[in-house]
């Protein structure tokens, strides 16, 4: 065998991590200016780019595709070349790679800000960026399944195991959730509707935190955590079993998150039992971690890159214990809607991705410029901050959390809820927000040190481009012998392995969202609800436009303490017409499902809607609603009816044959009919402005099962 | 390095890791990583045991057996229980034929609460008038035209049944009827107070009130 020459790439690597700390430095910034804004609605600055309902999704895709994506592609592009002793399979796919996702997180921006989403969370940005993620996707894995194909290792390492899982699994979930009609160069409607795209979203949503949040960041544990405490992995075994468990049954948890909602009863059970099985092989790889530094924990006190370690496994240990518990029936009818979640995921985001990636880089940066770190203390100082910052930051959320819920459920002894007024709940819980904010603040701090500290470091070292190595060339790999192991023929076997994993994945899903497609009786037909008006359509798009989903849900959940507050509890059949679904998942104001019910709790005239959509300061000086004056000036795209309407019907909504033609005539009936009664509450407003389509969206929302009580008892 | 894999396993005893004196696996290294022979921790095993357990019982009791409630009969359970609730509450019944406006600090106060929390929505916090007219005027849309006043009654039936027509729900299920006579009294306090931003006069002038 002839030892062979070569170089590992550490510009890409370089250039990955340059764009994790631009886009943690962007994307948390962001995130600060949404935690503001809850606490001063002046901070919306009276433009549609920049209320909090386009603000979030940008700061939540920022952190989550940019900051923590770069982060994934920084381990991944520094560890597979050396754990496989190869250089990338090719230089030009890992530029294509980098500019690409780059270009992505660039558009995804831009068209946030500017108003273009799905409104489906975490899978926001619009069909031809939804492309260009799966070809950019494609890439990465080829040129990672290249590297892997051309590797001087026999085995693969259980990082890679993670690497693989990661690819095969966001390629499919983002496809599958993505998928959509376009009804114009930039918009689309999707395939999915009411409860159908709520199961998948959320199968896509629980799992893109699966597997971009967790599987690959514990393939990077796997590499770094024993790399900078230079000592060995604790447990092969455990890696095997946590690993298939792991990937097979994360893949079934997503229904977790429609608990209590009009979700078939065996589908959110399945959420429930294979989120808490999910405990285990969660831990498998956290005690792989911590344990691995057994008999070095003297030099976890000094090493920041360690102690960064050590808190970031120590924060995946608590959210995947927590997220179990938040998955039991009886907590999640308290956590849900409320801030706890937000709490939770931010112990995930903040802890666990965000401390991880910062030991990483704290690590990779002075070896790839081949000096010492420019200041430990400075990296201890960020440490610490961020630490608090995370303290801050997540106790003062579940502390608001559960005093929405107690605030929400409680009754007085004759039978009424103590708070009917919701703004009295929001104002509450506003110092939990300031707090939260401070939080955040700490910790983007110490963003700011490590990025001070990474380019004195960079500018003190000289940075290795093409790093020398050298290895013997693999053999031939042969058939499995005697006395190896079936897994680890499998580790030698890298595409068998791809093939496996993609089948533990996809079992799951399957079994979870075919059935509700085939058999009828999961989702009743409720003969009363009818296909949106036009001028509703476009309603309802403006709705989705706006973000309003982000603070308002559209999902009364079976308790008395919803029916009695916002009416008759939401059902399943409800929803068959909405492409995509508007359900939600937190209630920073009401919830709206029942909006439009005049016999209802919470019917208000248009004259209301008008007056606070225009400026909810004035109709409550306590509410933090940002305002939207220009829906009063911008007109409705009675262009784009037609193609709307012809997208709807190919997608299986009853609209008469034909109809997408005449759809603007009876757009107009409607539009003057809600525009007269504005004018007889003296506001003046031409029909074809953005609001009167929004107000006619609103006040349709829950009406069609109150119309006739019949529909109600079947 | 990797290549040389395969043969230390053949290397007589296994290699034993100095600080935690566990085995190493042999010809498991990746760029100077090394993996050590432990067996799963035992706890761990029996977490996982326990937590497949509790779901195979989970998915037994909620989803064949019928050991706990669906999500529906549970809701079913709890609306009786509040039925239940509204049906014992101390009856807040008055004789709304000959109501009169209460005129106790703590009935206003209560009142006030209850302004508020609802119809300061529309009729602003200070009874000023916002979306719903101005409640602290002189001017009323609901009174009895006929004998030239407006009475607790008139107001009470508004709350009641509501002004559809103009965006005014019924209250009826939203607040007893102690409730809606303690906020009416408060509405009635308010007469003269000239708030700030009073909306125009709607309605008619009436000379007797209350």
């Amino acid at each position: 065998m002839e030892l062979q020459k070569f170089y590992y790439d550490n510009k890409i690597v370089r250039l990955f991590a340059y764009a994790t700390i631009l886009w943690g430095v962007v994307g948390m910034l962001v995130g600060l200016l949404a935690a503001l804004q809850i606490m001063f609605p002046v901070l919306n600055f009276g433009l549609e780019f920049t209320t909090y309902g386009r603000v979030r999704p940008l700061h939540t895709n920022a952190v989550i595709f940019a900051f923590v994506g770069n982060g994934i592609f920084t381990g991944v592009y520094y560890s597979l070349q050396r754990l496989l002793k190869a250089r990338m399979f090719s230089d030009v796919l890992s530029r294509i790679h980098f500019w690409g996702w780059q270009l992505i997180i660039v558009l995804a921006a831009v068209t946030l800000l500017a108003g273009f989403t799905t409104g489906k969370e975490y899978a926001e940005l619009e069909w031809p960026i939804d492309i260009l993620i799966a070809g950019i996707w494609v890439v990465f894995g080829w040129n990672m399944m290249g590297t892997i194909l051309k590797r001087r290792v026999k085995h693969i390492y259980v990082a890679i195991w993670f690497y693989i899982a990661t690819f095969v699994t966001v390629a499919v979930l983002h496809i599958v959730n993505s998928i959509e009609i376009p009804w114009s160069i930039m918009k689309s409607y999707s395939l999915f509707a009411g409860v159908q795209d709520a199961l998948v979203q959320w199968w896509y949503g629980h799992n893109a935190v699966a597997f971009f949040l967790t599987t690959p960041y514990l393939g990077l544990m796997y590499y770094f955590v024993p790399k900078a405490a230079n000592r060995p992995v604790y447990s092969y075994k455990l890696s095997i079993i946590h690993f298939w468990a792991l990937i097979f049954l994360y893949i079934w948890a997503g229904p977790h998150h429609l608990l209590y909602t009009s979700l078939p009863d065996w589908a959110q059970a399945l959420g429930t039992v294979f989120s808490i099985m999910l405990i285990a092989p969660s831990w498998g790889g956290m005690i792989n971690g911590l344990l691995t530094l057994r008999g070095v924990w003297d030099k976890v006190r000094e090493e920041p890159v360690l102690k960064f370690f050590v808190v970031a496994i120590t924060a995946y240990g608590m959210s995947t214990f927590e997220g179990p518990m938040l998955s039991l029936k009886n907590i999640n009818a308290i956590s849900h809607y409320t801030n706890w979640t937000i709490g939770h995921v931010h112990i995930g985001a903040l802890g666990w991705n965000g401390f991880l990636t910062f030991g990483m880089l704290y690590f990779l940066i002075p070896k790839m410029f081949n000096t010492k770190l420019h200041s430990i203390k400075l990296a201890n100082l960020h440490f610490w901050i961020g630490t608090l910052g995370i303290l801050f930051y997540s106790i003062p959320m579940y502390w608001a959390g559960w005093t929405e819920a107690s605030m929400w459920k409680q009754f007085n002894p004759t039978g009424d809820l103590v708070y009917p007024n919701y703004l009295e709940i929001v104002t509450q819980i506003m110092p939990m927000h300031y707090m939260r904010a401070f939080g955040g603040l700490l910790y983007y701090t110490g963003l700011l040190i490590l990025v001070y500290n990474v380019v004195k470091t960079v500018k003190a070292g000289s940075f290795v481009k093409e790093e020398a190595a050298e290895a013997y060339a693999l053999a031939k790999e042969g058939k499995r012998g005697s006395g190896e192991g079936f897994h680890r023929f499998l580790e030698r076997k890298p595409v068998r392995f791809m093939i496996f994993a993609i089948v533990a994945i996809l079992i799951g899903g399957i079994v979870e969202i075919i059935p509700t497609y085939l058999i009828k009786s999961n989702i009743p037909i409720i003969a009363t609800v009818k296909p949106y008006s036009p001028l509703e359509l476009h309603g309802r798009d403006i709705y989705i436009k706006e973000g309003c989903y982000n603070c308002h849900s559209q999902m009364i959940r079976p308790f008395r303490s919803e029916t009695e507050r916002y009416g008759e509890y939401s059902k399943s059949g409800e929803f068959v017409y909405d492409h995509p679904f508007q359900f939600g998942s937190k209630r920073t104001g009401p919830d709206l499902a029942r909006e439009g019910v005049k016999s209802g709790k919470i019917y208000k005239p248009d004259s209301w809607h008008y007056n606070h959509m225009m400026d909810p300061q004035k109709m409550n000086s306590q509410s933090i609603m940002p305002k939207y004056p220009w829906l009063a000036n911008k007109s409705i795209d009675m262009g784009s009816t037609a193609a709307k309407i012809r997208v709807m019907q190919y997608l299986g909504v009853p609209y008469p044959e034909g109809y997408d033609l005449k759809a603007n005539d009876d757009l107009k009936v409607q539009a003057t009919a809600i525009a007269d009664g504005l004018k007889a509450s003296g506001i003046d407003v031409a029909s074809d402005k953005e609001i009167i389509a929004l107000i006619a969206y609103l006040q349709r929302l829950g009406t069609d099962i109150m119309d006739s009580p019949a529909a109600l008892t079947k | 390095m990797s290549n040389t894999d395969e043969k230390n396993i053949h290397h007589g005893e296994p290699e034993i890791d100095e600080l935690t004196k566990n085995r190493f696996l042999g010809g498991h290294e990746y760029d100077g990583i090394r993996e050590l022979d432990n067996k799963l921790p035992s706890w761990w095993v029996w977490l996982f045991i326990i937590t497949v357990v509790f779901s195979a019982v989970y998915l037994l009791g909620y989803q064949v057996a019928g050991w706990w409630p669906s999500q529906k009969a549970e809701y079913e359970k709890e609306m009786a229980q509040l039925a239940e609730m509204k049906k014992s509450a101390p009856q807040n019944n008055v004789d709304v034929a000959t109501m009169l406006p209460l005129a106790d600090a703590a009935s206003l106060d209560a009142g006030k609460e209850t302004f508020k929390k609802i119809c300061s929505t529309c009729h602003g916090m200070n009874g000023q008038g916002l979306v719903g007219p101005d409640m602290t005027d002189e001017y009323w849309i609901h009174g009895d035209s006929l004998n030239n006043k407006v009475t607790i009654q008139d107001l009470y039936k508004v709350v009641i049944t509501g002004v559809l027509e103009k965006g005014m729900i019924s209250y009826k299920d939203q607040l007893s009827p102690v409730q809606i006579q303690q906020v009416l009294s408060y509405i009635i306090s308010l007469q003269g107070t000239k708030p700030a931003g009073a909306k125009a006069p709607q309605g008619r002038k009436y000379d007797k009130f209350g």
